[in-house]
């Protein structure tokens, strides 16, 4: 075979259990190509991305890097080899030194001295500027993963595999990494890059490989894609969510229609990292929340359903203050909030389906002991209106898939019967086809005559969804606009404070 | 100021020390006896067997698991030690034989809790009642006293007029702290403990780490065992119990982090000499023995807040000094980045 490729697979397969993870992948990386896999939870990408990386082995199947038969016992071997992942979560060491936790691991290279050098050398060469004594927990997420790319750099990998970097970082974070990737490229490194962002993929990628159910479903130079051609690959055909344009337009008419009394009043509302916030929101209506991470949303979704305290102001939900008042209160009164963090907040991790959907409402089932029926009434009425694809109502929670976890913890607070529903980031690190179910149940909830507010950190999310949105910038509503001028430059513009319309 | 406040927290022995030699005046002050030559040798004397297992118990605790069966692990050893004595048993054979019965403890304890993935306190509370068991199985639960003198008088040997155990609590710590910190391998341990995912996947070997902490605890309970025979002249069937909360209890106190990663040996022979300085300066200023374990518990817990407190509060500033910095970095860089 040719020397040309850096990493060659050819008819990789995988059981775990006897259930085909992975069955006859082949893959090839060039050298300074930037690769983007895409795939749906449970789609292979990250068995696939461990048997490269030699935490797991493969059943079958050849792998060659520049040319050489290679088969990996552990993560050592594949480092020798000049391979090298940053996984999604930086693992960074927090008591160390970034120095500490760059060395850690190294074997049989140099004197200290010497090594640090060698760091030095390489922070330079990608242009970075980052103070090597720093400790591991003075950094910023963003920091950490460069850390992690550092790492892989000094162990000289010529194979760097990206696993969603930019899930967790803010704009101008991915702005700077995306450069960085750019440059290590230009040096001749090939880039594995997972993602679940179909935008970043056109940006950034040279070729896309497309994985579904343990095959590649679609693979080829970017050229040859398009955003339906992707989604071809990742989704059935016929089990894709109806056209979105078409269910765009609908949506539109409805919104007219159905747009209500008002129910929650936000008056100069202050808290600690927000001021002076103003608005309403009526029955039927989506209005978005965008900004940076950082900007105050969820700082300000937090004092609305009081479980922050708030300096000054006022929140009226239908036409009463709410004041001081618990979270079961303001639950009980129709307002309920579905926070962002879904492994610490949203979810009992476990305990089953039908324990988590009840959980808000446990004081509603009246009676000494839980009524059994009526509990599992409720459970299989919000399984089947979200579609929760689980074996039966019994399963634990964390053998779920993040999507079906995630319509879980918005069945559960649907149980209270919210007039108000504020969602925080709903389909963080969730797949394709999840984010496409819970879009679809959002709308659901809208023709409903709920009132939603959505916070999001995917501006594409906010504009296909929200009817109104406020752009929030360092604690303050920056702009307000209206679903005829909802596009994602402006939002993008107001999140970063520039005044477009005024410059031009 | 950024870097003299990274150097006190790299160099967190000395704020432990420093309460200990302030503590120390102070009960002085009640009672000048305490402060005397005599009485300070005698404590540290006093503490070389807390003060070898919370070495040991140090390297568990960096890998961020825990390890309570050294109480029954020390009796045993001693138990072992104590009859090979008594049968007339070369000294390098019992010696031998002792190290190898905590050896063989902690290697069975790192095997379960790294292989067989068995939470670390389940497999040493388990083994703490084993191990208990098997000592009054070898001994019938009778106390052991024909114990050669040649062997006590080992204890009583002073170089430098310092006793022997002394010496050894000395050697020990300065094997192991060079061991952690000048070496690869050991500095595997912090890196373990600090965060286990991350240092699996650098390719570190987790298991074998591990399971070395565990060996290394039992060892070091074995050695405490040999030391006790030799001070004390006979093992009774209770030697070593309660003494794993009081190991775990002085490490804590020498800032060695339950939550793994974080603390050094030095800081753990310090906190054993402060635990035993806590524990008998009650007597000196004249408080009733009812009240030793009440007081000296109540001291534990305030000088660890107090400790621990006191280190998030210069982490935090240290934190906040650098967001500072980056903060002004991002905004110069989002000026530029604007035309």
């Amino acid at each position: 075979m040719s020397e040309e490729y850096l990493l060659e697979i050819e008819d990789l397969h995988k059981q775990f259990n006897g259930n085909h993870v992975l069955s006859g992948i082949n893959f090839t990386l060039k050298k300074g190509e930037i690769y983007a896999v895409v795939g749906g939870n449970g789609a292979g990408k990250s068995t696939l991305m461990k048997i490269i990386t030699g935490l797991y082995k493969a059943d079958s199947g050849e792998m060659e890097i520049s040319g050489k038969r290679v088969r990996f016992a552990n993560p050592n071997d594949a480092h020798k080899n000049g391979i090298y992942l940053v996984p999604q979560e930086p693992l960074v060491f927090p008591n160390m030194t970034i120095e500490e936790n760059i060395t850690m691991g190294l074997k049989g290279i140099g004197k200290p001295k010497e090594l640090r050098k060698k760091i030095l050398q390489v922070i330079n060469r990608v242009g970075w500027s980052i103070d090597i004594s720093r400790l591991g927990l003075t950094l910023s997420i963003a920091e950490q993963q460069l850390v992690e790319i550092l790492r892989g750099l000094v162990r000289e990998a010529q194979i760097l595999i990206l696993d969603e970097p930019t899930s967790t970082l803010t704009h101008n974070e991915i702005d700077s990494l995306f450069d960085t990737i750019r440059q290590l490229s230009d040096n001749g490194i090939g880039i594995i890059y997972i993602t679940h962002r179909f935008s970043e993929i056109f940006e950034l990628s040279h070729s896309v490989a497309v994985l579904r159910d343990g095959k590649i479903s679609a693979q080829g130079p970017i050229s040859e894609f398009s955003y339906k051609r992707l989604l071809d690959g990742l989704v059935p055909t016929n089990e894709q969510p109806s056209n979105n344009i078409t269910q765009k337009k609908s949506v539109i008419q409805s919104s007219i229609e159905q747009i209500g009394a008002t129910v929650l009043e936000i008056d100069s509302l202050c808290g600690n990292k927000f001021q002076d916030i103003s608005f309403s929101l009526r029955e039927g209506e989506i209005l978005g929340i965008a900004g940076v991470v950082g900007a105050g949303r969820t700082e300000l979704a937090e004092a609305i359903c009081g479980i922050k305290k708030f300096n000054s102001g006022t929140i009226k939900l239908n036409g009463k203050r709410i004041k001081n008042l618990s979270i079961r209160k303001v639950m009980d009164l129709g307002l309920a909030y579905v926070p962002e963090d879904r492994h610490a907040h949203g979810i009992f991790n476990i305990t089953s389906v039908r324990k988590n959907i009840t959980s808000t409402i446990l004081n509603r089932l009246n009676g000494l002991f839980i009524p059994i029926t009526k509990e599992n009434e409720i459970t299989k009425k919000y399984v089947n209106d979200l579609k929760i694809k689980a074996e039966g109502t019994n399963q634990e929670l964390s053998d779920l898939s993040g999507g079906n976890q995630q319509k879980v913890v918005l069945a559960k607070y649907l149980a209270t019967e919210p007039k108000v529903i504020i969602l925080d980031e709903p389909t963080r690190g969730i797949d394709a086809s999840a984010r496409a179910d819970i879009y679809r149940i959002i709308n659901q909830l809208k023709e409903r005559g709920l009132a939603v507010l959505l916070i999001s950190s995917d501006t594409e999310e906010i504009v296909e969804l929200s009817d109104r949105v406020l752009v929030m910038q360092e604690g303050k509503i920056n702009k307000e606009i209206e679903k005829e001028k909802l596009t994602v430059d402006n939002i993008t513009s107001a999140a970063f404070g520039v005044k477009k319309d005024v410059i031009s | 100021m950024k870097s003299f406040l990274y150097k006190i927290i790299k160099v967190r022995e000395l704020s432990i020390l420093i309460l200990m030699v302030a503590y120390f005046l102070f009960v002085g002050s009640i009672n000048s006896q305490f402060t005397n030559s005599n009485t300070i040798v005698l404590l540290v004397n006093g503490s070389i067997i807390l003060l070898v297992m919370a070495i040991g118990q140090s390297f568990v605790l960096l890998t961020a698991n825990i390890d309570v069966s050294i109480g029954s692990i020390m009796g045993l050893s001693a138990a072992v030690c104590g009859t090979l004595l008594a049968s007339g048993a070369n000294l390098g054979v019992v010696v031998f034989s002792v190290i190898c019965v905590g050896a063989v403890i902690g290697f069975v304890n790192g095997i379960g809790v790294s292989y067989l993935k068995i939470p670390a306190i389940i497999m040493t509370l388990g083994m703490l009642g084993v191990v208990r068991g098997l000592m009054l199985l070898y001994t019938k639960g009778m106390w052991i006293e024909n114990i050669p003198n040649y062997y006590k008088k080992i204890a009583r040997i002073e170089i430098l007029s310092i006793p022997f155990p002394v010496w050894i609590g000395v050697f020990l710590v300065l094997i192991a702290y060079l061991f952690l910190t000048k070496t690869k391998f050991g500095r595997y341990f912090y890196a373990v403990g600090d965060n286990t995912d991350g240092a699996q996947l650098l390719g570190l070997p987790v298991n074998t780490v591990k399971v070395l902490a565990f060996i290394l605890s039992g060892l070091s309970a074995a050695i405490a065992g040999l030391i006790f025979v030799m001070n004390i002249g006979f093992v009774s069937n209770q030697t070593g119990s309660g003494m794993e909360l009081q190991v775990i209890a002085a490490a804590v106190l020498g800032g060695v982090a339950l939550t793994g990663g974080m603390g050094s040996v030095i800081g753990a022979g310090l906190g054993a000499i402060f635990f035993t300085v806590i524990n008998s300066s009650l007597v000196f200023m004249k408080i009733p023995a009812y009240w030793n374990s009440a007081i000296s518990g109540l001291l534990l817990i305030l000088i660890v807040v107090g400790d621990s407190r006191f280190q998030k509060y210069l982490k935090e500033r240290s934190r906040q000094n650098q967001k500072n910095s980056l903060g002004e970095n991002d905004r110069e860089k989002q000026s530029k980045a604007i035309p």
